[in-house]
């Protein structure tokens, strides 16, 4: 029972994280589950949905077939649907049922290459672990499926690990864009993402989902990464100074203690107390219930992965809380909450008050007043 | 890297094959490791002595965290070999299938192919590949070769013909092949010839010919293989024939 949530709510599962991921890349996300689940990924975790298309299905699985291991149910329909569709790319992933029944995404994927050209990639999800591991392993995939290296493209950024489970369709991407196109720095975040990614002169990272594409182009294709968010003024000069770097940068954070905490996306969150720092004087730690890059992690920083464990941290250290809505009810009366709604935690029941930080002093104040 | 996994039907000797085969290659210099996937987790034991390892499984059931290490779900047996066990549910309960994919899962988790640089890994597998779990072994990855072990009882050549159909079932998918038969003799009439027709029939070899002995139980009663305790027996010379010729077939590959 030790990692039951018994008060707040999950996060969004890995199958959501692929299907964000990859909305607006134009393939085809196929997911291997029962019919009726396909709310779940694609609009209850997915605010784009009725403002963008996106070829996103279920396999509508059937006890029958799962039991018989009827695989090819699964790749007749998606090469039946892939032919008249012609998307870019084909992923595959699963859910819970054909983790039990051990279904072989990979040699599934192959099949459907086969018959079909498209190129085609899996990402065997279980429904059992958090969006970020779904969408960052999508992500690399989907690189080394689709993305050719041509050449290189001085002074353009990649923006890697963008989705709005993490960061919410209220202009937070635009303003990132515009922050870089303002100071003539290009950036490739458009329908032909894929065709140029490897061919950009750097990387930044928005969100953890980003983090293993980003070492896969810095290990195979020398593109260094930087990992952070342009929340307020001062944190936005440092990430225009992206084109400058030539190996891996993360934000640095020494704060030994504290007892202002912050409960997020990690990257987010890394960010976000940055911001604190630099514009307000405000030393913040962060509470990680995600995955999280080692090397960003200041020393007031403190990893939980379960709900009581979270609970008592809070109880004994923090006095201001920066979070969700949902963790007030794990966090102490007597602290300052300050709530900063997270889409991939609360999904619609707030979403209408996620701020848009990106490039704006006057938000960040906003979320501490 | 020699990649095989042993099926067979159930209580035809896939183990004994299989620790005997993992000790002659240990004897032979080269670095081993064999996974036994099969619930009852017995796979090993006569590498170890007579006492099990513990179960992957069993570890997952009674910690909350995943281990940091090879060394808390393995042991280390004669000759160096590294032994791990799936292991799965009670009988009557859960998924064992599952439990060796979730074993795998572990298995590239903690990097173990890499850190432990074996030559040789066997995966012994519990009897009919009942379902996707059970084909997890030899899928792209993992084994290469498929040896089946079958005596000449009708029963254990049924099963041999359904783990060949299942095997050939994925041919479409850069699984592993069967390369080929284990005649383990139960000394049933005209074994050799029943056998024999029904490798032809398939095309497929026969690749050792382990003759009926008294070492072997008597070995197993002491928790050893006949490699360790009987090393100048017809069966052992078997064993040490059969991983020579691997060995040989490997590096002429």
């Amino acid at each position: 029972m030790k990692n039951t949530l018994k008060i707040i709510s999950c996060y969004s599962a890995d199958t959501a994280g692929v299907c964000s991921i990859l909305y607006e890349m134009g393939g085809m996300v196929v997911v291997h589950d029962a019919s009726g689940c396909n709310s779940t990924y694609s609009t209850h975790d997915e605010p784009r949905w009725s403002k963008y298309p996106s070829n996103i299905f279920i396999s509508a699985l059937t006890e029958r077939d799962a039991i018989m291991g009827r695989d090819e149910t699964l790749t007749d329909n998606t090469v039946k649907a892939a032919k008249e569709l012609e998307p870019r790319f084909i992923c595959l992933c699963g859910s819970p049922m054909p983790a039990l029944i051990g279904t072989d995404f990979y040699a599934l994927a192959s099949e459907i290459e086969k018959k079909t050209s498209i190129p085609t990639f899996s990402v065997a999800t279980t429904g059992t672990y958090s969006y970020i591991q779904g969408a960052g392993l999508a992500l690399k995939e989907f690189i080394i499926k689709t993305s050719v290296y041509k050449k290189r493209e001085e002074n353009t950024v990649n923006i890697l690990g963008y989705t709005p489970l993490d960061l919410y369709i209220n202009g937070q991407k635009e303003r990132i864009v515009k922050l870089f196109e303002d100071k003539g720095i290009k950036v490739n975040f458009s329908s032909e993402y894929s065709e140029n990614i490897l061919n950009a002169s750097h990387n930044l990272v928005v969100s953890q989902s980003g983090m293993e594409a980003a070492k896969y182009m810095w290990e195979n294709y020398d593109i260094p990464y930087m990992c952070a968010l342009p929340i307020g003024e001062k944190l936005s000069k440092f990430v225009l100074d992206i084109p400058n770097i030539k190996e891996p940068v993360f934000l640095e954070r020494n704060t030994a203690k504290t007892s202002f905490y912050i409960l997020g996306e990690s990257l987010f969150s890394q960010s976000l107390a940055k911001a604190l720092s630099l514009e307000e004087g405000i030393d913040a730690g962060v509470v990680y219930t995600l995955e999280k890059e080692d090397r960003a992690v200041a020393p007031c920083d403190y990893t939980t992965s379960t709900e009581e464990d979270t609970e008592n941290f809070l109880k004994e250290k923090a006095e201001n809380i920066i979070a969700d809505p949902i963790y007030k009810h794990i966090s102490p009366v007597n602290a300052k909450f300050m709530s900063l709604p997270h889409f991939a935690f609360s999904g619609r029941c707030f979403e209408h008050n996620i701020p848009n930080l990106m490039c704006d002093d006057h938000a960040l104040k906003e979320v501490i007043k | 890297m020699i990649k095989i996994a042993l099926y067979g039907k159930g209580g035809i000797g896939k183990s004994t094959c299989t620790s005997n085969l993992a000790a002659a290659f240990a004897s032979l210099g080269k670095k081993v490791i064999q996974i036994g996937c099969d619930p009852k987790a017995d796979s090993t034991i006569n590498l170890l002595s007579g006492t099990p390892a513990l179960p992957v499984m069993n570890y997952l059931a009674e910690h909350d965290d995943e281990p940091s290490s090879i060394e808390e779900i393995s042991k280390i047996g004669y000759k160096g070999i590294l032994c791990i066990e799936t292991g799965g549910p009670t009988p009557g309960l859960g998924c064992a299938g599952r439990g060796i994919i979730s074993t795998f899962t572990l298995l590239e988790e903690l990097n173990v192919f890499k850190k432990f640089a074996p030559d040789v890994v066997l995966y012994d597998v519990l009897g009919d590949v009942v379902c996707g779990g059970f084909a997890a072994p030899i899928r792209e990855g993992y084994a290469e070769d498929v040896i089946i072990v079958t005596s000449g009882e009708k029963m254990a050549l049924y099963a041999a013909n359904n783990i060949y159909n299942a095997v050939k079932n994925f041919e479409d998918r850069s699984y592993a092949k069967v390369r080929g038969l284990i005649l383990n003799r139960r000394n049933v009439e005209e074994e050799e010839k029943k056998v024999k027709a029904f490798a032809q029939e398939k095309g497929l070899e026969i690749l050792a010919d382990i003759p009926r002995s008294k070492e072997i139980t008597l070995c197993e009663d002491k928790g050893m293989t006949v490699i360790e305790g009987a090393f100048e027996s017809e069966s052992a010379r078997c064993f040490y024939e059969l991983a020579q010729r691997l060995i040989r077939e490997k590096e002429n590959e």
